[in-house]
């Protein structure tokens, strides 16, 4: 029977194709996957879909395995395994203000501090965690603009070198957290058919671990 | 269920907060839709019937001798949408053994849900069996500081094995328990399975529960469920609730267990009547997904469909009679049909078999083979209350 993966468009699609041929499982490249959605060869079964519905897609069990980024699995609670932690697409989550802020640590913080993010969950439990009073804005997009308009004190968000904050003249004044590929698996699917599931993630995991 | 000697009871759909509080973490109450009665009192919608059951077994049936066997079936509510559907209100089977303990009693109940996902019409399904004592033993062994303890009970609960796996690299001291916390996931298969866990765990407790999972096996070979039972060790499920013998009944490619139970035996002792118990519950939504997947979901069957013109409808209504007392499902049609008409109503009502009437002394019965025979209407119900439906 068939094993099916989950990957993710965007950022971390290179690296998991880049995975799944260093792991022998198939040779697949983005312009193919993109053309197609699905590709099915020799017993696996690769799907491409949007980097927050990989969880839902695993939960599910409309595929055995998905590579996600660690910052996807912050915002939703499943069911699922989080089994390998497959090293690449590092990036951390931070907490950024304007160069001119006064804010830095928690001391400087105000009463409520008004923060815009992508990642609503995350953001709120972390600022919940240091007994700070937060508002929490979400936004789906550009949430480097939110405080040179005056719409918050600062963000948090993912950054993997720091430019997009430099360039829109923000600071990093602490970090939530950092993030990398990981692999996610159905419970059923680990279940019912352990040993197709169990083999296809230690050869990811092997490949991984060894420069993948 | 019944056939098992389980007596069918009936909890109420509404409960005191106080009590369900006293079987829910904070998470679980947190689900449940609340609202306060006429004296201001906190009320909640049962989100599960585990509670309110043993809340009847030390309540109205204290005096009942023990062991008791009941099962329920009902809706459930959850405030919360699942991740799966929008569905608010599920419903569920399940049944509770209470006031007995032990391997042969665990496998009564496991033995007993798979049964019950085989009534459904489940015609591919396993069961997992594990043990929360095996776990547990585990973390008493493990030497590990408290604080890394804590997490690696959070990282398990929340499945998250590379969280856990830096917990313990971080850790100096390597053992055999280290190595059976991070291939947790893959402890699973068949009686090899304790001999090799057994090979590991050095201590007490998660030995104790290997000998029960052994007995509990054995016993299920002889309950005739050697092919479907399977051995899980990794089984995560709330480690502070279950206290035994846990397990959880899988379909084929549905991503959750269709069937869930295990041994809670501290539940009772906080209504005031101790005593072990174990149970489970059966999720008839999910086990409708799954038929419904297989183009099997079960609609109402009908035996026949009766259809008349003119003076055939006395007679029609006759044979209807009769078929009922031999306990078909047999529906007269509103109107007078004809032949094609006739037809097309039958396979609209989808009956297995079409009797026209055209009139008091013979009519026409086709069955779903398609052969039409004319026959008097007291041969046709002779025919189909003697034919094995």
């Amino acid at each position: 029977m068939s094993v099916s993966i989950a990957v993710p468009t965007g950022m971390l699609l290179p690296g998991a194709l880049r995975l799944l041929s260093h792991a022998g499982v198939m040779r697949l490249s983005a312009a193919e996957l993109g053309r197609r959605l699905l590709v099915e060869r020799s017993g696996v079964r690769v799907i491409l879909v949007r980097p927050a519905d990989v969880p839902a897609y695993v939960d599910h069990g409309a595929a055995d395995l998905g590579i996600v980024g660690k910052d996807v699995l912050w915002e939703s609670n499943g069911s699922h395994y989080e089994l390998v932690d497959l090293h690449f697409g590092p990036c951390r989550l931070v907490l950024a203000v304007p160069e001119a802020s006064k804010l830095n640590g928690p001391e400087t913080w105000p009463p409520l501090m008004r923060v815009a993010t992508k990642l609503p969950r995350t953001t709120a439990a972390w600022f919940e965690a240091r007994g700070q009073a937060v508002e929490v804005v979400r936004l789906h997009g550009s949430v480097e603009l939110a405080p040179q308009v005056g719409l918050v004190d600062g963000i948090v968000d993912l950054t993997a070198s720091g430019r997009t904050l430099r360039e829109n003249k923000l600071r990093v004044t602490a970090t939530l957290g950092a993030s990398t590929a990981r692999l996610i698996g159905n419970q059923a699917s680990l279940k019912t058919r352990t040993e197709a599931v169990q083999a296809m993630v230690a050869r990811l995991r092997e490949a991984a671990n060894h420069g993948g | 269920m019944r056939r098992w000697g389980y007596r069918f009871v009936v909890t109420p759909m509404v409960e005191s907060i106080d009590v369900l509080a006293l079987g829910l973490n904070a998470e679980q109450q947190r689900r449940l839709f609340k609202f306060s009665d006429a004296r201001g009192e906190v009320v909640a919608l049962v989100g599960e019937r585990t509670i309110p059951v043993a809340r009847l077994v030390a309540g109205k049936l204290r005096s009942a001798a023990l062991p008791l066997r009941l099962c329920y079936a009902g809706a459930v509510l959850s405030a919360d949408e699942g991740r799966f559907h929008q569905r608010r209100e599920t419903y569920q089977v399940g049944a509770e053994l209470v006031g007995a303990s032990g391997p042969v009693a665990d496998a009564e109940v496991i033995a007993l849900a798979a049964r019950c996902l085989e009534a459904a019409g489940l015609r591919r399904y396993q069961v997992d069996v594990g043990h929360s004592e095996f776990f547990q033993g585990i973390m008493d062994a493990v030497r590990l500081p408290v604080a890394v303890k804590a997490g690696v009970r959070s990282a398990l609960a929340a499945r998250d094995f590379v969280a856990l796996e830096e917990l313990l690299a971080r850790t100096p001291l390597r053992s055999a328990e280290h190595e059976l916390l991070l291939r947790f996931p893959a402890l699973r298969g068949g009686s090899e399975i304790l001999e090799a866990a057994g090979g590991l765990v050095r201590n007490r407790r998660s030995e104790q529960a290997l000998a029960e999972l052994a007995r509990v096996q054995e016993l299920l070979v002889a309950h005739g469920l050697g092919a479907v039972v399977g051995l899980d060790l990794g089984a995560i499920r709330d480690f502070d609730y279950y206290t035994g013998v846990i397990f959880e009944g899988y379909g084929p490619d549905l991503g959750r267990p269709v069937a869930q139970g295990g041994r809670y035996d501290r539940l009772l002792e906080r209504f005031g009547r101790p005593a072990p118990a174990t149970g489970f519950v059966v999720q008839l939504d999910l086990v409708w997904e799954l038929l419904a997947r297989g183009g099997r979901a079960p609609l109402p069957r009908l035996d026949a469909a009766i259809a008349w013109t003119g003076s055939g409808h006395a007679t029609a209504m006759r044979l209807a009679s009769t078929l009922r007392l031999f306990g078909m499902r047999a529906v007269v049609d509103t109107e007078s049909r004809r032949e094609r008409e006739a037809r097309a109503w039958w396979r609209a009502v989808g009956a297995e078999n079409l009797i026209q009437c055209p009139g008091t002394k013979t009519v026409a019965w086709t069955a779903n083979s398609g052969r039409t025979r004319s026959l008097p209407p007291e041969q046709v119900a002779a025919r189909l209350a003697g034919s094995p439906s």
